[in-house]
């Protein structure tokens, strides 16, 4: 599902070169729940933002779903996103102006669906996470559980191959988080990939995986898979 | 046309409606403003294209006036006209009581029958002698030209006019409207209510002195020289001696009478430049309002599109992160743009037709021409999405890792 080997990030500024990733190389198989946890400034969200094809990275090798995501153009690499990726953010990034509907709706024009398959994709991610009879109020009108479950429909509703979540509970007080991480658990359990970055150790001890960042690198990964050796194609 | 949100957009729009809503207003009052003004603009254009009938760049005038008790009016005339008309680089002149479209001349009202309870038509009267068609660079289309001995002396104060009088096609259609301007050349027309002049000849064309008047088409020439101390002289020159001919025959002019002086040396050129002043000044300061509107308008629209885009930079970075490409953040900006554009355009169209109304019963101008309307759309569709183009290709650079950004 996702495949990094010997990923580097660094940037560079007149004075200093600073590497936010080196030597990354994790894998994630189909229908894993996998938490990546750290210290602040570790490379969590460095590894999010490559993993989820948001940024480039410097060097080493990258495959998403089984394919080389070096060399796409940015359309490309928005195309994937859209299809293969869906995306919870630590502050849900609901669109404030647009109702529940229209929010879910976003990824949905992007892939070009028509008018009834959108609306039934909606209907369906908004039922999944208990909001349908809201689906006309907006983010302002929800808690902030609420939010991000409607961030959850959002990203259930194109049927990606995995989701990518950042601190998907870091806003919410315990009682929605644990209701977040329950939902996420089932949406697992139901056949997503999921990576989940977290500095809460406790949200990580409830994924079947954990892998430990510091100063970019992996330091601790339990259930460790032995990563294949990989060719350009 | 499912990544076109205009539904969505215009639902966000309607919630946060203020700035958007003033840019619309905005458009709406620039698009009225400007299409009106173009209107005029043009109108005025063409009314400053209208000829004259002069060879204007080769003609000048000038004046003479004599002092004294022994001034012999009519022999200085008529030795000046031989003079001039034999000075090499002079086509012809004549002795003119007014300057066609230089704003001061006489008028008289003419009719098809005596009577003063007759319809009359106004006509300009120009006073000149035989060589007046050449001078005048006036087509004779009909009839005969004048002789030099039907050409009268007039007097100071004499009322009545000579048995003839050569017309221009336009006042001969005016006249008489039922028939042909070719057979109207030997019909008796009414001057000053019963004096019968017989109507000679039609030139093609000759306007009046006045711009400004309806009848701007009709003039009348008269085959007599006035007897009076300061006569004007209508001086056409060959093609490229004007200058020189203006300058000679001041002096010469001058030196010929020593009881008299030469004033008011003008050429044609500057009396239209004079006499559209106001015309031109008018299309200055309704293209420079036009463009401070448009720059205004074109800076407004910026202006929102730039702060929406700042507003947005993480809605922006979370719809790339969602899988919108550079090109759809472009063509979002682009479209909401639009439906702005669209709505003050739509409210810019009902403004405009209601200015031009008002103008109509204020100023009598004409009613707009229909594609007056469909071209300020186009060009308001243009301006505004070239205003917000620069703003969405900033937006299309906002980078999708925008989302995952805390501040």
């Amino acid at each position: 599902m996702l495949l990094m080997k010997n990923v580097q990030k660094s940037f560079r500024t007149e004075l200093v070169e600073t590497h936010a990733l080196r030597d990354f190389n994790l894998q994630v198989k189909d229908g894993d729940f996998v938490s990546v946890t750290g210290p602040s400034g570790s490379g969590k969200t460095t590894f999010l933002n490559i993993a989820g094809l948001l940024e480039t990275y410097t060097s080493g090798q990258y495959f998403l779903d089984g394919q080389d995501v070096s060399a796409l153009t940015d359309r490309q690499r928005s195309r994937l996103r859209n299809e293969k990726i869906g995306f919870i953010f630590q502050s849900f990034n609901l669109i404030p102006d647009l109702n529940l509907y229209d929010n879910v709706d976003v990824p949905l024009r992007y892939r070009g669906f028509g008018t009834a398959e959108r609306h039934q994709r909606i209907t369906q991610s908004l039922e999944r996470v208990g909001l349908a009879n809201r689906m006309k109020h907006l983010p302002s009108q929800l808690s902030g559980g609420q939010q991000q479950r409607v961030a959850i429909a959002r990203a259930l509703a194109g049927e990606p191959r995995f989701l990518l979540a950042d601190e998907p509970t870091g806003n919410l007080d315990s009682q929605m988080a644990q209701s977040v991480m329950a939902l996420l658990k089932e949406i697992n359990r139901q056949g997503t990939t999921i990576v989940m970055v977290t500095h809460d150790p406790e949200l990580a001890s409830q994924t079947a995986r954990t892998v430990i960042v510091k100063d970019g690198r992996i330091c601790s990964s339990d259930l460790p898979d032995p990563i294949p050796a990989v060719s350009n194609q | 046309m499912s990544q076109l949100e205009i539904g969505p957009i215009l639902r966000a729009l309607l919630r946060n409606k203020v700035g958007a809503l003033l840019i619309a207003l905005q458009m709406a009052v620039t698009m009225t403003i400007i299409v009106n003004a173009v209107f005029i603009i043009t109108e005025r254009a063409a009314l400053m294209q209208r000829e004259s009938g002069l060879d204007e760049d080769n003609t000048f005038y000038l004046t003479s006036t004599g002092f004294g008790a022994n001034f012999e009016s009519r022999r200085v005339i008529s030795e000046d006209l031989d003079l001039i008309r034999n000075t090499p680089g002079v086509v012809d002149a004549v002795q003119i009581n007014a300057i066609p479209i230089s704003g001061g001349g006489w008028s008289m009202s003419l009719t098809t029958e005596p009577g003063d309870d007759v319809e009359d038509v106004g006509t300009a009267n120009y006073l000149v002698d035989d060589h007046a068609l050449t001078t005048l660079n006036a087509n004779l289309i009909a009839g005969e030209p004048f002789t030099a001995s039907e050409v009268r002396w007039r007097a100071r104060n004499q009322p009545d006019w000579p048995d003839t009088a050569i017309i221009t096609r336009a006042l001969a259609n005016s006249l008489f409207p039922d028939t042909p301007w070719q057979e109207t050349v030997g019909k008796t027309i009414y001057i000053g209510d019963d004096e019968p002049v017989i109507i000679k000849g039609i030139i093609e064309k000759l306007q009046a002195p006045w711009i400004g008047w309806e009848n701007l088409e009709h003039a009348m020439l008269s085959p007599e020289r006035m007897d009076t101390v300061s006569a004007r002289y209508l001086i056409r020159t060959e093609p490229g001696d004007l200058n020189t001919m203006m300058a000679t025959l001041e002096a010469t002019l001058s030196d010929r009478y020593p009881d008299r002086i030469i004033r008011d040396v003008t050429t044609l050129t500057d009396t239209r430049e004079r006499s559209y002043r106001h015309h031109s000044a008018m299309i200055k300061i309704l293209s420079l309002v036009m463009v401070l509107l448009v720059v205004i308008t074109a800076m407004g629209i910026v202006g929102l599109a730039s702060f929406n885009v700042n507003r947005r930079r993480k809605q922006i970075g979370t719809r790339r992160a969602l899988g919108a490409s550079k090109a759809a953040i472009i063509r979002y900006f682009l479209l909401e743009n639009w439906l702005i554009s669209t709505a003050g355009i739509a409210l810019g169209v009902i403004l405009t037709v209601g200015l031009n109304m008002a103008l109509i019963e204020w100023f009598s101008v004409r009613p707009l021409d229909w594609y007056y309307l469909p071209a300020g759309i186009i060009v308001f569709w243009i301006i505004g999405q070239l205003a917000a183009l620069g703003p969405a290709l900033k937006a299309a650079k906002v980078p999708p890792a925008v989302a995952t950004r805390t501040i």
